[in-house]
């Protein structure tokens, strides 16, 4: 983690503009949309805007259903993908402030327990275990390595880390890693062609992969495998997951805050995205504990 | 099928049948907020036995003028370019799942710069949008592919059409048994999509064109990364629902470098230095099908779409430009059980 005085001349007028709003959005004048405002949540915890982590948190509150579902924006049904995204959040804002989000983080379980991906018998077809489950984005898929990622974060945020659907979770994605390091959306081998591995799913899952043991070695070849397929060019999601995920797993890269910084100053002058400047902000501080 | 159609056959619908649609379509995307519905399911065409133009021209290379070629081919193939002055133009590039290892998987850069000068020219408003299949990250897949760079360096502005809000619309194919699809706002709000795929086979369903492409115009946040909710709905059935939802489509199809064997991802390198135009996208598919030595009515979403959304007998499609026979040059394809009855006619798989 990049924790530092150096982030404070980038990082604050991000968090200046985003807290300007309670919800963030995927694009500039969008609507407050609950994965972009669940890590702006973050980044407020992250970098002690307390007053702004809890108007941040309640938006995700009047975004959750009365099932405990939080979907893509308000009042969307569905999918509701970013429900463990709200869980993080929440977790952290308690955490850091004893705030009583307690029945919404319970509600949200019960949901996020309740629906899982699919999973299918093995056959020659995919090269991964098809019987794990682990979380799907939409009902009814399989389970795929990012909306699995974040459903572990949120149990594991939640005090739920022996679960059982937590410990499935956890095989999903080191059972999902490519042999020679990294993930991609999910697939391993498709029709016995192997599948290659992309920057922002591998940080993501080594994020939830943290501290997780792996007599397998295929954490440690994705550590490896991310370390080199990221830099000072790599897109502002995917650097943000990737240093993220890095330094989750102990393996902090000392670039990181020129990088994100420069990958700051590029969405500033492109889309200007509040998801991109919140998840950049998060990264420089890193993922709450 | 939706009883809303107003498009005749090679056809712009009507000015004021377009805009009495698009002014409910905006009404309720503005007034309705997010997941708004679209009124009527979309624009369906109905082909009832009618001939549609498919032009082809051959030795094209991406340093070539592919602004001529898309401009003859399109008004070859009876497209008023009169009819879109004003008008907003979606141009859908194939980026599913773009590296700079394999640039063949991806729709050139310079097609979609070409196309979009003709439709400027004509008077449009251009828009590239794209949802990739396999990418949340949306900057990666336009970075990987060169689309990005080659929009910003023409002032072209992009629809992330994973992440805008929606829009949603009754199936208007009803072959799956999904109610209706949510639109991104880019999609349901144009009056003309212009599908821009790259020529390649496909491990699940033979070959991916025109009319496959257009599963990027559905919003990832909604049905995930991969749209795996359409692959549980059958992805035969939801290609043919999906293009029979979305507003009126043309195609031009980047059939220069093309991918054969494990596409639509995997696949290798196949030139074939050609480019398709056509206002139908399902007899532009069936044409490509043809050039790949593939039988069209073995695709099952070509042989959902004939006569239902365009012709795909030979004899229904006018050929213009170059014939089609001459140019056939086998793609291979996965030796698979279910991909054997598109090669049927060969006798021998390869793979």
């Amino acid at each position: 983690m990049q924790n530092d005085g150096s982030t404070v001349s980038w990082v604050d007028p991000i968090l200046d503009e985003l807290a300007k709003s309670p919800g963030t959005a995927y694009l500039p004048a969008g609507k407050a949309a609950a994965e972009p405002t669940a890590l702006a949540t973050l980044a407020f915890v992250a970098h002690e805007r307390n007053t702004a982590a809890v108007a941040s948190a309640y938006q995700l509150v009047a975004m959750q259903q009365a099932n405990g579902e939080v979907s893509i924006r308000g009042g969307e049904e569905s999918p509701g993908w970013p429900t463990s995204l709200a869980i993080v959040a929440w977790a952290a804002v308690m955490r850091q402030q004893a705030r009583s989000l307690q029945s919404n983080i319970d509600r949200a379980l019960a949901w996020l327990l309740a629906n899982r991906g699919e999973g299918f018998e093995r056959t020659d077809t995919f090269g991964h275990n098809t019987e794990l489950v682990g979380w799907a984005y939409a009902e009814p898929s399989h389970s795929w390595v990012e909306p699995t990622a974040f459903a572990v974060l949120a149990l594991k945020a939640a005090g739920r880390e022996r679960e059982a659907a937590t410990r499935e979770g956890v095989s999903v994605l080191i059972d999902r890693q490519l042999p020679g390091g990294g993930l991609n959306y999910g697939n391993t081998y498709v029709l016995g062609q192997l599948i290659r591995s992309h920057v922002q799913p591998t940080g993501i899952a080594l994020l939830a992969l943290a501290g997780e043991a792996d007599s397998s070695g295929r954490i440690k070849k994705s550590i490896a495998w991310l370390r080199r397929n990221i830099g000072p060019e790599t897109t502002p999601l995917s650097l943000a997951w990737a240093v993220l995920g890095l330094a989750a797993q102990q393996s902090n890269v000392p670039q990181a805050d020129e990088w994100l910084a420069a990958a700051a100053a590029r969405v500033q002058a492109r889309d200007r995205s509040p998801h991109k400047l919140a998840i950049l902000a998060l990264a420089a501080k890193g993922w709450p504990q | 099928m939706s009883e809303t159609s107003f498009h005749q056959p090679g056809d712009m619908p009507k000015q004021g049948e377009l805009s009495r649609l698009l002014h409910s379509r905006r009404a309720w995307l503005l007034g309705g907020g997010v997941a708004a519905a679209l009124v009527g399911g979309g624009l369906v065409r109905h082909w009832r036995r009618e001939r549609a133009n498919v032009f082809i021209a051959k030795n094209q290379t991406y340093q070539g003028d592919l602004v001529r070629t898309i401009r003859d081919g399109l008004l070859a193939c009876g497209f008023v370019p009169d009819s879109i002055v004003g008008k907003r133009v979606l141009l859908k590039p194939n980026l599913v799942e773009p590296t700079r290892e394999s640039p063949h998987m991806t729709t050139h850069p310079t097609i979609v710069l070409a196309a979009a000068e003709v439709f400027r020219v004509w008077g449009a408003t251009v828009t590239v949008g794209e949802g990739p299949g396999h990418l949340r990250d949306t900057d990666m897949a336009l970075s990987e592919s060169g689309v990005g760079e080659a929009l910003d360096s023409s002032k072209l502005p992009f629809a992330d059409l994973n992440y805008q809000e929606v829009a949603w619309t009754t199936n208007g194919g009803r072959r799956s048994k999904l109610n209706g699809f949510y639109f991104p706002q880019a999609v349901a709000e144009a009056d003309l999509i212009v599908s821009l795929p790259k020529m390649k086979t496909h491990h699940w369903v033979g070959v991916t064109a025109a009319m496959k492409n257009m599963y990027g115009t559905i919003p990832g946040c909604k049905y995930g990364w991969p749209k795996n909710v359409l692959h549980f709905k059958g992805i035969p059935e939801t290609v043919f629902d999906i293009n029979a939802s979305l507003p009126r489509t043309i195609a031009i199809v980047d059939g220069i470098d093309c991918m054969e064997g494990d596409g639509p991802i995997m696949g290798t390198l196949k030139h074939m230095g050609l480019v398709l135009v056509g206002t139908n996208p399902a007899a532009v598919d069936a044409t490509v099908c043809r050039l790949m030595d593939i039988d069209p009515y073995a695709v099952t979403y070509l042989n959902l779409a004939a006569n239902r959304l365009g012709p795909i007998d030979n004899a229904a499609i006018e050929q213009r430009g170059e014939p089609w026979r001459p140019l056939v040059s086998p793609f291979t394809i996965l030796d698979r059980p279910h991909l054997k009855p598109l090669v049927y006619r060969r006798g021998v798989l390869v793979s």
